[in-house]
């Protein structure tokens, strides 16, 4: 079966032993769910926007040096993109798409984790080098936004880069030194081209290391069980690369919709603001960052003092990564934990309120239920370690 | 250093969750519906014919560049009325009104926006440009000149004296100038994102294959997956 130049590629590499191992025969268990199709679809859009972005970048000019009419550089190189690149719309719309999409499947992937107790031992490190990657493609997407140089971008970048400033006695130096100046400009676009270019090959490497962890660990299943009958797994060739290809060629008529017929998604992927030149003497009516990032917004904005809010909203994120150490129950799955299912469905539901809350624009009424819904995203993790306490769990299954 | 201090509260606010800026403080008008087709090139060249005549006098169009008059079929003018048009200009240059931004700014208070993206970058869109050129009124605190009140602008005074004379049209006027805004609605949108007539064609077959992929590949799946034992 093997040709000559893979026999000769296979005895330097072992190419074939690692295909078996990980991809053709690597053992499966038989009863995942279409959630567990996020991870490969996460994956196919990390290739797109990297592919995407190398092209963009062909024609990007990140300078924020005035031009005719109160347009900028970078602005206007954008807009070269959209009209005079050959199928530069295209290319920038699959880009702009491809971030809020990457969110939406990595939000159902960690959704998915959570409800099965997928970080649960021994996967523990699995779910910790997923928060990093989660941290680092928030960081992409922030950089990434501030490129266009519009108005959203401008002032979103002015208050994110404006919150180091909270920190006691450091933060303004931190802060001047991330901008590269006293407010954010040239510098700091320049910067956060850098990063925003250096940010997504971190990224591929990170979740090779992911996939090696779970291919280590071997993965979960919806029942939470550990498998030991070998006719409990298939190989995951051709099982589940024909289920994957199946759900690639599903998110993609999602994904090619937006792309082609509602590129800006009602303001919620390519914000109406950010058609506006950035404009550093007019501030626009609501500043919010894209629907992606507006939890994590309201949980800083739930606290009066700027200090309290910013360090809130470090923790709301930081606590995911000891999430494996307070959740204590020895069952993994919510569908066997009564409680703990009623406490995940409303956490998912505390974070829509969240990004809705954070989206919206400010009212007193809104502030309240975002306070709420900021005490019940800690609530939920603190309460995780006394479940086990009271918590009746129904019996497991004994194979799948 | 003022400036600083200004922006420095203006962030603060934001931050905290009190802008000062009221949210689309626009008199909360009701922005009336634009029929706008960007494939009509009858509708889009009236369009064309109103912003040359009436919006180029103070605004540009700076991507809009008098070759992609041509190059754009929805346009698809000659060569020849391209020339006209733009004189002495360069074929690659810009929409660019002949009233310098400086002028503009004695006249009128404030610099007149570009209008290559007035469409994607106002909430509304072109029903938001339609309900605008539309809008003008007396003031009826009488404290805003005639012209520069506007039900839809945000804030209601707007530097734009009424450039349709919608004011004193009289009501055998108000059809052909309905039809005038709508028109350059039109025009404007198509300029503010002006691949998109290709974007939906192109659309449409990428939609029709990955339907039917899809349907093959579930099909596959299916087939596939026969011989894996329901527990």
């Amino acid at each position: 079966m093997k040709t000559q130049l893979f026999a000769w590629i296979d005895k330097r590499t072992g190419a074939e032993a690692i295909i078996k191992s990980q991809l053709t025969e690597y053992p499966a268990p038989k009863n995942l769910n279409y959630m567990w199709n996020f991870g490969s679809l996460a994956l196919l859009v990390l290739v797109l926007q990297i592919l995407t972005g190398i092209f963009l970048v062909m024609y990007y000019k990140p300078s924020a040096e005035a031009t005719f009419g109160g347009f900028t550089v970078a602005f206007d190189s954008v807009e070269r993109i959209m009209r005079d690149v050959n199928f530069g719309w295209l290319i920038r719309y699959m880009h702009a798409v491809g971030a809020s999409m990457f969110f939406v499947v990595v939000y159902m992937h960690i959704g998915r984790g959570l409800y099965y107790g997928s970080f649960k031992s021994p996967r523990e490190l699995l779910w910790i080098i997923g928060v990093v990657i989660l941290l680092i493609m928030q960081g992409a997407a922030f950089f990434g936004y501030l490129l266009p140089w519009g108005q959203m971008s401008f002032w979103g970048a002015t208050v994110i880069t404006n919150l180091f400033g909270a920190i006691p006695v450091l933060g303004e130096y931190i802060g001047q030194l991330l901008v590269g100046g006293f407010a954010v400009g040239d510098p700091t676009l320049n910067r956060f081209f850098s990063l925003h270019y250096l940010f997504p090959l971190l990224l591929a490497a990170i979740v090779g290391g992911h996939i090696h962890a779970l291919h280590v660990v071997h993965s979960n299943n919806p029942e939470g069980i550990d498998l030991h009958k070998p006719e409990e797994q298939i190989p995951f060739h051709p099982y589940y690369t024909i289920k994957d290809a199946f759900g690639v060629a599903f998110f993609l008529l999602f994904y090619c919709y937006i792309v082609f017929f509602n590129p800006q998604m009602g303001g919620y992927f390519i914000e109406v603001d950010n058609y506006v030149p950035a404009n550093n003497l007019q501030t626009p009516a609501h500043i919010a960052p894209v629907w992606y990032l507006t939890p994590w917004y309201t949980i800083l904005r739930s606290f009066e003092s700027k200090l309290l809010g910013v360090a809130a909203m470090g923790a709301s994120l930081a606590i995911l990564f000891v999430l494996p150490f307070l959740c204590r129950s020895a069952v993994r799955s919510a569908r066997y934990r009564p409680v703990y299912k009623i406490m995940v469905i409303m956490f998912f539901v505390d974070v829509i309120v969240l990004g809705y809350c954070g989206h919206s624009a400010p009212t007193a009424t809104l502030k309240v239920v975002g306070q709420i819904a900021t005490a019940y995203y800690f609530l939920f993790f603190v309460a995780l370690p006394f479940l086990p306490k009271f918590e009746k769990t129904k019996p497991l299954p004994e194979g799948i | 250093m003022k400036m600083t201090k200004f922006l420095m509260a203006m962030i603060a606010a934001a931050v905290m969750g009190f802008s000062t800026q009221a949210v689309a403080s626009g008199g909360g008008a009701h922005l009336e519906h634009a029929n706008v087709d960007t494939t009509d090139q009858e509708q889009i060249r009236r369009g064309l014919t109103v912003f040359t005549d009436v919006c180029m006098g103070c605004h540009s169009a700076k991507y809009l560049t008098y070759r992609g008059l041509m190059a754009y079929p929805e346009i698809g003018l000659t060569r020849e009325e391209v020339d006209e048009l733009r004189g002495e200009k360069s074929l690659m240059s810009g929409m660019i009104s002949d009233l310098s931004i400086e002028d503009a700014v004695v006249s009128y208070g404030k610099a007149p926006p570009d209008l290559s993206l007035i469409v994607p970058g106002r909430r509304g869109g072109a029903d938001y440009v339609y309900s605008l050129l539309t809008a003008y009124e007396h003031d009826p605190e009488g404290k805003v000149p005639d012209g520069n009140w506007n039900k839809v602008f945000p804030g209601n005074r707007i530097a734009m004296p009424d450039p349709l004379s919608w004011l004193d049209h009289d009501a055998a006027d108000e059809a052909e100038l309905r039809q005038q805004a709508e028109d350059v609605a039109a025009f404007l949108t198509l300029v503010g994102d002006p691949h998109q007539n290709t974007r939906r064609a192109i659309g449409c077959w990428v939609m029709g294959f990955l339907i039917l992929l899809t349907l093959v590949l579930w099909r596959l799946k299916v087939e596939v997956w026969k011989d894996v034992k329901k527990h």
